[in-house]
């Protein structure tokens, strides 16, 4: 082709490139968007009481994202793993094990907060690498290896705890777990701001980070974008899903950890379904359940939707039933947008 | 010619004033074309110029399109490809669509499998049809085996013969042979002739002009979404083709002149990979001995299933597991790759087959593909520099002159011959001693292979060594040095390119003891693709 | 599924020994004062209008389903009250969060049948500390931070089903139990009250098996039982629907005519064991109350008479025979 003939052409190109660009960045950021969206129609719906919009009070936004908290901790690693295209189904139940296993090493086994937290971070991790190992380097599906996870890591819980929750007890008696624990449970600011939530935003905060800057998250991107391709140029696709899982158990785990601080107990059963959150508060974010294509960014806003969608479904008294329908038909109508969603 | 008279004999199809845009972009702009029956039409044309739309269109595939379509001399106006189907009119499609985990029956028969009486799949007759449409194909392959197991060449055979089973009136093929070795382009060949001869109308797409002049009656030339030329097509020459595919004329295509190459980069001696685990439709090199120096371009030949892509693969560290014997020695020491990060740091870069498969993440920005082999090596402390990357993607965009709007474009978007420049350019950043390709020009058009092979002899220049695979005869005369020929595995002969042709190349492949001239080579050819050629099938 | 954690089994024993067919037990059990001072704080009297939240655990558990019916229809009676529930589907963590956004609608009181008991006891007794008086059902919390518990007794349950078992063979047999889930408060105390029950009775338990209180569970363990211990002349089913299996299992065998099983829970619905009895597929079972009547009775005493409750209020149980069993589930729901 000669210049002359294609200068029409890219004028051309220029233009409706402006207007994809603006198209792909709503798309991009579906998630921000829809936050926002139903942000705006919780305040409208929100019932006013003594003049003020109760949706809206600090109390309230705060409890929000405290109870969205071990699920966007675990909505951040279970981004990980769609992103290399898996999935990871024991998330809910690593979740439930370290609860317990945060409540036995306390209470039971005289740990202090830190070794106790320590272990149960590092059991994670560990989960998180088996599960990773056995996937990556043996080639099971990531679906089979998790879903057979999810019960490994209920029957231990079970097994450590007798089957029952192990309440937690605070004080330096033996028996007790020592009372800086307990903090996980509490509010600081003026007893506004929960410590969960806290914790949340910092997880999130550096998730983002370094998904946006490191050479590793390149590697992730690659690997769910074409495995095979990522595999031929030089990723060492093996060892980033192995660490990939790792760190969704860890997360797991730090979930579990502040689980069991806000409710004074680890119980076996703890966390069941919270997998299913966790995947909702992803794809809602917009990352593809194919993988190689997503942001930490998404999912966050992801699970805050989720938590404003809850929210203002309680403070309407919706049915509980209802509200289940009405969750379900958000996160096909998140799904559907992704499909609109132009190529580039 | 008149071709008002030719019309009103037989016109099979006629499409006028055709026209279609992609947002603001027209794909064709007022296209006339006519199909006769009984007659091979090619179209020609760079990628993007509107071939694979206007096929559509008839196809069925696309229907918001302007002008119009007559079958016949009726006026037709498609809903679906169903329907186009019912019309009689088939299409072989570049992407090759099959259903991987069906068998070869299954697929060719897939939604409309032959029933018993009692309403259950007829599956003796469907894989006796099978075989005989197989056989017409020229192809003897197992009709039970998933079609996901058969090697790229062989599932485009499957295509066709899919293609052939539905008794079409106007079969449009597109790029039927991009993955087929000669042998089997001969055998589709002879296809195609019977094919004519029982008054098929043919729409013939392909980017090797070679096979363009010795079936095809007619050609159509399309730029930019218009007909910009039409031919005779036995007449034509190459370079004719080209300068009004290009809109310029092309001086040389290959780059011939060969510097004096320099030391032993890669040697291999008698290599031979025991699998673990035997995979069907791989041949694992079994006896493999070959060098390649510094600025030294050479060629892997070998008919389909002679182990090509395997030995490259098992080079690079992504071969099958398994016991090895003989050596592989890079810059004199002996090395054993296990995976591809190994190959990588040892100073080795691989372009992969195909591309959609193993070379890009098309959903992925060529940014992110292009910089994706160097992430960790441009990175501080694991964090990605940005600016250092945007650097080396531009240097390279610029070097390799990949056409594109934005580097933060998907790579998707970008045209075959671009897509594949993004490989290269990937592999030239790790800055390789030794450089191995796979096919590197399939599916590219004839514009941007010139430029692949220009980039080829710079690289060359630069002291790379190169280890080029490909099924065109003529790319490996034009810019090898040397020729190693494969067979069941082994390397049986090497050719000069300064003595040898295409058609020593091609007799050396299928183990022929004399080679014969030039001149009669074709006929040859013919016949002895009849013979089943050895696909290292059962 | 019942898996219910009610009071202290010190409390239990009396309140067992206190309270006979006849009615409600009140008791204050003088833990803290609070309860005393609290409910005219919040009382408007009759004139008022009330908000009262009631967070249920599992709304999936047919006899939850069940309390929350009761206080609905209760409610109704009282043109004051506004009722609004939700659900935990069996989650700790949504349970607070429920609470916590009943107080964001500043409730004018709070019924709450937990999940578990120490997980929300934080919560509780948040709303309890804002002066929110908090009806616990069911199951307790730890601690007192909470205006009443109103709950049933399932060591005196499990007693007068021992007693009833005695009746049923005054000259002994040997029976099988079947279990809930095992390592469950309740599933232990209807274990240990029954044992207590049938003292005296020669009544041998040739075989206790874990039905983890599911039908499905129960009938295959029952299948097992009668294969092993063909001689059982009586199955003591620690819930309904567990006995409705066994009663499956015995068909099967062809013994459903000669074994008699009794179950435990007595819900007032279709699929409930109270329609069971009628139907002659369980021999007895007894009514473990669900409390929601009582919970709105004892919201208006606090609310519109501006009165005191106790602390406890322990539920008494009722045997369903077949002689009873029409006129006991008309009453329920009438």
């Amino acid at each position: 082709m000669t210049d002359l003939q294609t200068e029409p052409n890219e004028r051309l190109e220029t233009k409706t490139s402006t207007a994809t660009s603006i198209v792909s960045m709503l798309f991009r950021f579906q998630s921000l968007f829809g936050l926002v969206a139903v942000f705006i129609v919780a305040v409208l719906l929100s019932p006013v009481r003594d003049g003020a919009n109760i949706f809206v009070s600090s109390d309230n936004l705060f409890n929000v994202v405290r109870a969205v908290s071990e699920i966007g901790i675990i909505a951040v690693g279970m981004t990980f793993v769609i992103l290399i295209g898996g999935i990871d189904l024991s998330v809910g139940a690593v979740l439930g094990l370290a609860a317990v296993g945060s409540a036995v090493l306390m209470v039971n086994d005289d740990f202090g907060m830190w070794p106790a937290i320590l272990i149960v971070l590092a059991a994670g991790l560990v989960f998180g690498l088996l599960q990773g190992i056995a996937s990556a380097v043996f080639g099971i599906q990531a679906f089979i290896v998790t879903l057979a996870g999810l019960q490994i890591a209920r029957g231990i819980a079970r097994i450590w705890s007798g089957g029952q929750g192990v309440a937690i007890a605070y004080g330096d008696g033996p028996g007790e777990a020592p009372v800086s624990f307990s903090l996980l449970g509490e509010r600081t600011f003026n007893g506004l701001v929960p410590i969960p939530a806290i914790i949340f935003v910092v997880i999130a905060v550096l998730a983002i980070l370094f998904l946006r800057t490191s050479a590793f998250a390149r590697h992730v991107f690659a690997i769910g974008g074409n495995e095979k391709a990522a595999r031929l140029s030089g990723v060492p696709v093996t060892r980033v899903k192995v660490i990939v899982f790792g760190l969704c158990g860890l997360l797991s785990a730090l979930a579990g950890v502040i689980h069991a601080g806000q409710l004074n107990q680890g119980g076996p059963n703890d966390g069941s379904g919270y997998e299913l959150d966790a995947i909702a508060a992803v794809v809602i974010g917009g990352t593809s359940l194919s993988g190689g294509r997503g942001s930490v960014v998404g999912t966050v806003a992801g699970a805050l939707l989720l938590g404003v969608l809850n929210n203002i479904l309680a403070l309407r008294n919706v049915d509980p039933n209802v509200q289940l329908l009405v969750k379900g038909l958000v996160i096909v109508a998140a799904a559907g947008l992704q499909r609109l969603r132009p190529a580039s | 010619m008149d071709i008002a008279v030719d019309d009103a004999v037989a016109a099979l199809v006629e499409m006028t004033g055709v026209r279609k845009s992609y947002g603001g972009a027209l794909a064709c702009r007022d296209i006339d074309f006519t199909l006769r029956a009984g007659e091979v039409h090619a179209l020609l044309g760079e990628n993007g110029a509107g071939k694979s739309t206007l096929m559509k269109i008839l196809a069925g595939e696309i229907t918001d399109h302007e002008g119009m379509v007559a079958i016949d001399g009726t006026p037709v106006r498609f809903t679906s490809p169903v329907d186009a189907q019912h019309a009689g009119i088939a299409m072989i499609h570049q992407e090759l669509d099959l259903v991987p985990g069906l068998s070869v029956a299954e697929n060719i028969f897939l939604g409309r499998e032959p029933r018993t009486r009692l309403g259950t799949v007829d599956v003796r007759r469907m894989y006796r049809e099978t075989r005989e449409l197989l056989a017409a194909t020229g192809v003897a392959l197992d009709p039970r085996r998933p079609v996901g197991e058969l090697r790229t060449g062989e599932q485009q055979l499957v295509t066709i013969a899919k293609a052939l089973g539905l008794d079409a009136r106007v079969l449009i093929m597109d790029e039927p042979s991009s993955a087929l070795s000669q042998a089997e382009v001969e055998q589709l060949f002879v296809v195609v002739e019977e094919l004519r001869k029982a008054g098929t109308g043919i729409v013939y797409i392909s980017h090797r002009m070679e096979e363009i002049g010795r079936i095809a009656d007619r050609a159509t030339v399309l730029r930019n979404g218009q007909v910009v030329a039409e031919f005779d097509a036995r007449a034509m020459t190459a370079a004719q083709a080209a300068e009004a595919m290009v809109g310029r004329s092309v001086q040389t295509l290959f780059h011939t002149e060969g510097g004096e190459p320099g030391e032993i980069v890669l040697e291999i001696d008698d290599l031979v990979v025991h699998a673990g685990r035997v995979r069907p439709g791989r041949r694992e090199p079994n006896g493999i001995t070959l060098t390649v120096r510094a600025g030294e371009i050479v060629g892997l030949t070998g008919l389909l299933g002679a182990g090509r892509t395997e030995l490259l693969e098992t080079l690079f560290g992504a071969g099958s597991r398994g016991r090895w014997s003989g050596r592989i020695l890079l810059d004199g020491k002996p090395i054993h790759p296990r995976k591809p990060r190994t190959a990588l740091k040892l100073g080795m870069a691989m372009v992969p087959e195909d591309r959609r498969i193993a070379g890009l993440a098309l959903e992925h920005s060529v940014h992110a593909n292009t910089v994706l082999s160097i992430v960790d090596r441009l990175a501080v402390a694991g964090v990605a520099v940005r600016a250092k990357e945007t650097g080396a993607v531009r240097e390279m965009v610029e070097r390799l002159k990949i056409k594109l709007r934005s580097i933060r474009d998907a790579v998707g978007t970008l045209s075959g011959g671009n897509q594949q420049k993004v490989v290269f350019g990937r592999a030239l950043l790790t800055e390789p001693k030794l450089l191995l390709l796979d096919e590197p020009t399939r599916g590219v058009d004839i514009g941007a292979k010139a430029e692949i092979y220009q980039l080829l002899g710079t690289a060359a220049e630069q002291g790379i060594a190169v280890l080029l695979a490909s099924s065109e005869l003529a790319e490996l005369v034009g810019v090898c040095d040397r020729v190693i020929v494969l067979r069941d595995g082994r390397s049986v002969a090497e050719l000069d390119t300064r003595q040898a042709g295409e058609a020593d190349l091609l007799a050396a492949s299928m183990g022929v003891a004399e080679p014969g001239t030039d001149s009669t080579i074709a006929a040859d050819m013919v016949e002895l693709a009849e013979s089943p050629a050895g696909e290292g099938t059962s | 599924m019942p898996r219910r954690l009610p009071i202290a089994v010190a409390l239990a024993a009396t309140a067992a020994l206190a309270l006979s067919a006849c009615g409600t037990t009140h008791e204050n059990s003088g833990q803290g004062g609070s309860s005393a001072g609290q409910a005219p704080a919040n009382c408007k009297g009759p004139s008022g209008h009330y908000l009262i939240g009631m967070s249920q655990a599992n709304n999936a558990e047919p006899y939850r389903e069940q309390m929350n019916k009761d206080i609905q229809n209760a409610a109704k009676a009282i043109p004051q009250f506004e009722v609004k529930i939700s659900d935990a589907a069996a989650d700790d963590s949504k349970q607070v969060s429920d609470v916590e956004n009943f107080l964001t609608q500043q409730i004018d009181l709070l019924i709450i049948s937990p999940n578990e008991a120490t997980p929300l006891t934080a919560v509780v007794k948040k709303a309890y500390d804002k002066g929110i008086p908090v009806l616990v059902l069911d199951r307790k919390v730890d601690g007192d931070a909470y205006t009443e518990f109103i709950g049933g007794d399932n060591v005196d349950i499990g007693r007068q089903a021992g007693e009833h078992m005695k009746k049923l063979f005054p000259n002994g047999a040997k029976i099988a139990e079947i279990r809930g889930l095992a390592g469950s408060t309740p599933a232990k105390e209807r274990q240990d009250g029954f044992a207590k029950g049938i003292e005296g009775g020669n009544i041998d338990i040739v075989a206790t098996v874990d039905g983890d209180w599911l039908r499905d569970k129960g009938q295959a363990q029952a299948e097992a039982v009668i294969q092993a211990h063909p001689e059982i002349q009586a199955i003591y089913s620690q819930n309904d629907p567990m006995g409705e299996g066994a009663y499956l299992a015995l068909k099967a065998a062809g013994k459903e005519k000669t074994v008699k099983v009794t179950g435990i829970d007595g819900l007032p619905i279709p699929s409930g064991g109270i329609k069971s009895v009628e139907q002659g597929r369980l021999a007895a079972t007894f009514v473990y109350p669900t409390g929601g009547k009582e919970a709105i009775a004892a919201a208006k005493t606090l609310l519109i008479d501006c009165k005191t409750v106790p602390k406890t209020q322990t539920l008494p149980t009722q045997l369903v025979t077949k002689d009873n069993a029409a006129d006991v589930y008309a009453k329920a729901n009438s």
